[in-house]
């Protein structure tokens, strides 16, 4: 199963909370949170082809273009699933996963979900009837190892084009 | 059965795995492992067990011939501990993510800090790198210290006690000189470990470590739970890096060889001979093919393993092997420091130990009579010779018997290894995205 992870500079180790204008750009080894989730990965074959990512401030800047983009990079790589964060308590970087995991569906191949905490309220109660957010903790909660694990089995059974709606049930804000 | 056993062992195996002490090992070695394997067929040239061979060569070259054979394996075998120290102390460098180049040459320069540079002539001290802890001897002192000094460096260098040069200067010249103070505070512990042990009656910390893991040694003797005994406390030290075969030997080899120039005087004799547990009893039924009798291993590994670094090191160590020359496998596969295998590297000559005594002293195989047939003799070819077409049978359930034993332990290290292989490939099926696949301008 071939995978790719989305990130804002912070998790994609780019940048600070300051750095907010990083363009979009990619790296091809794991990095951030898809390192910690190595040993879950490997429980569900997954491999992460490439880390996608750009700062809060250019998504912000103009978020259809962005989207646009990820979405048609999506296209060139073809992975079999985007994980969209996780984006922790950050609000800026929980809306873009939220809208570019939409968009990956609604125009690629792909499948995507999104990742996040509870503190995003006002982005999942307007993106969970769309697509599937799976809960995390904030940055630094307890329970970060579950929620990776979370992901990736809900990744897994998207590739595998299982019924996704018990996981979902389990797994995503309701 | 063996899925209970993989249940248990692949948690083990998983760890190791990741225990960035034991990859370091494993992977140091394999700085040697080439190169061991070439000494190992000059030995085996010098060596060859045909009669004549010496002669022939003889003629052409002088009495002397052999050593220039034995140069090459004094090369590689008598000065191994110097390539793990350096290998060891690379890939530790790694995990701990320090300079590598640097953190090996640091483990060196500590390691032979601690090194006495005295050699015995004539019972006279003179100056001299000493061959005998270099080699084989010296490796398990080697693989602390290439830790030990490591960890050193890396903890000064975490802390930012480096000198850091301005920009401009030549990336090279900036990082000497920030591994100035790593190394130098390094080098200054094992200056003062080096005090410290020669104020102790050990005078230095070979002989500590030498001594202290040869005292559990000194009280066996020549019985078959004594041999037993000496048999697992062998493979035990070669398990350490630490050549079993001279420790042990050092101990147990005067009464092999009384006990076999008994057999051989009764021989000459027309008596009956008096002893089970002999010289070539050892060299011929307990650990043919080398420590380990690990020609058992050589022979599963080339059978039922899938994965190509085990497949292509069976092939490369299969000639080696014949001859009870193992060095290869010892540390290329490894066996060194590699708890998966340490169960079978014990148990298999354990069980030809006992196997072999009861078959003789219930005289379904004549005891050896003494006559001295070179440890580089072929496995069944040797029983023949020293026992008659009993002791080739023998020799062969005991090789077919030890394949099985080891059979299941190789298949999980090779399971691990094929999927570190099938990782690769999907590594590298990925390279087919390159970095400009990830641009996005022109998306």
């Amino acid at each position: 199963m071939k995978l790719i992870m989305i990130y804002d500079q912070i998790q994609s180790g780019l940048g600070t909370k300051d750095d907010t204008m990083v363009p979009l750009t990619g790296k091809k080894e794991p990095i951030g949170p898809a390192i910690m989730m190595e040993p879950f990965l490997k429980q569900v074959d997954g491999h992460v082809m490439a880390c996608l990512c750009c700062g809060n401030g250019t998504y912000l800047a103009d978020p259809e273009e962005v989207s646009r983009k990820l979405c048609a990079m999506m296209n060139k790589l073809q992975p079999d699933v985007v994980m969209c964060g996780p984006a922790f308590n950050y609000a800026d970087y929980a809306q873009m996963c939220a809208k570019v995991a939409c968009d990956i569906n609604a125009t690629t191949g792909a499948k995507a979900f999104a990742a996040m905490s509870v503190e995003n309220a006002d982005t999942i109660a307007a993106y969970k009837d769309k697509v599937a957010i799976v809960e995390t903790p904030k940055k630094g909660g307890l329970g970060l190892n579950d929620a990776l694990k979370n992901m990736c089995a809900l990744a897994r059974a998207l590739a595998d084009d299982a019924d996704t709606s018990e996981l979902i049930h389990e797994f995503c804000f309701k | 059965m063996l899925s209970k056993l993989e249940s248990m062992l692949m948690p083990l195996a998983e760890k190791i795995g990741k225990n960035k002490y034991l990859i370091a090992i494993r992977d140091g070695f394999l700085l040697s492992m080439p190169l061991l394997i070439v000494g190992s067929f000059f030995l085996l040239i010098a060596n060859f067990p045909i009669p004549g061979w010496t002669d022939f060569w003889a003629r052409f070259f002088g009495e002397h011939w052999d050593s220039y054979f034995s140069k090459p394996t004094d090369a590689t075998f008598s000065i191994m501990a110097v390539l793990a120290v350096i290998g060891i102390g690379y890939s530790f460098s790694e995990q701990m993510k320090v300079d590598k180049l640097f953190g090996a040459a640091v483990s060196l320069v500590c390691w032979f800090l601690i090194m006495p540079y005295e050699i015995l002539v004539n019972d006279t001290a003179v100056s001299g790198i000493p061959l005998g802890w270099v080699g084989s001897r010296g490796i398990f002192v080697g693989i602390l210290v290439a830790f030990l000094s490591v960890h050193i460096y890396a903890w000064v260098n975490k802390k930012g006690w480096i000198i850091k040069m301005p920009d401009g200067v030549p990336p090279t010249v900036a990082k000497s000189f920030s591994a100035l103070i790593p190394a130098g505070i390094s080098v200054l512990v094992f200056f003062i470990l080096n005090i410290v042990f020669a104020m102790t009656p050990y005078e230095n910390a070979f002989n500590f470590i030498f001594t202290i893991l040869q005292t559990p040694l000194l009280k066996l003797g020549n019985t078959l739970p004594a041999m037993v005994i000496a048999y697992i406390f062998l493979h035990i030290f070669w398990f350490f890096g630490v050549n079993g075969g001279s420790v042990v030997g050092a101990v147990f080899n005067p009464i092999l060889q009384t006990l076999s120039a008994e057999n051989l005087a009764a021989f000459q004799a027309g008596q009956p001979l008096p002893n089970i547990i002999s010289q070539q009893f050892q060299d011929l039924f307990a650990t043919f093919g080398g420590c380990g009798s690990t020609l058992s291993l050589l022979i599963a590994m080339l059978f039922f393993c899938r994965s190509k670094r085990i497949k292509e090191l069976g092939k490369l160590a299969f000639i080696p092997g014949l001859f009870g020359i193992n060095e290869p496998i010892v540390f290329g596969l490894p066996i060194l420091l590699n708890p998966m295998m340490l169960i079978p590297f014990m148990l298999v000559p354990t069980i030809n130990i006992v196997i072999s005594y009861f078959c003789m002293s219930i005289g379904l195989v004549p005891l050896c009579s003494g006559v001295a047939i070179p440890w580089t003799m072929p496995v069944i070819l040797s029983g023949f010779l020293a026992t008659g077409w009993q002791g080739a049978v023998l020799q062969m359930l005991l090789l077919v018997l030890g394949v099985f034993i080891y059979m299941p332990f190789i298949k999980m290290m090779d399971k691990q290894y094929l999927e570190e292989e099938s990782r690769t490939v999907e590594k590298s099926d990925d390279d087919d995205i390159d970095l400009n696949d990830l641009s996005f301008d022109d998306l």
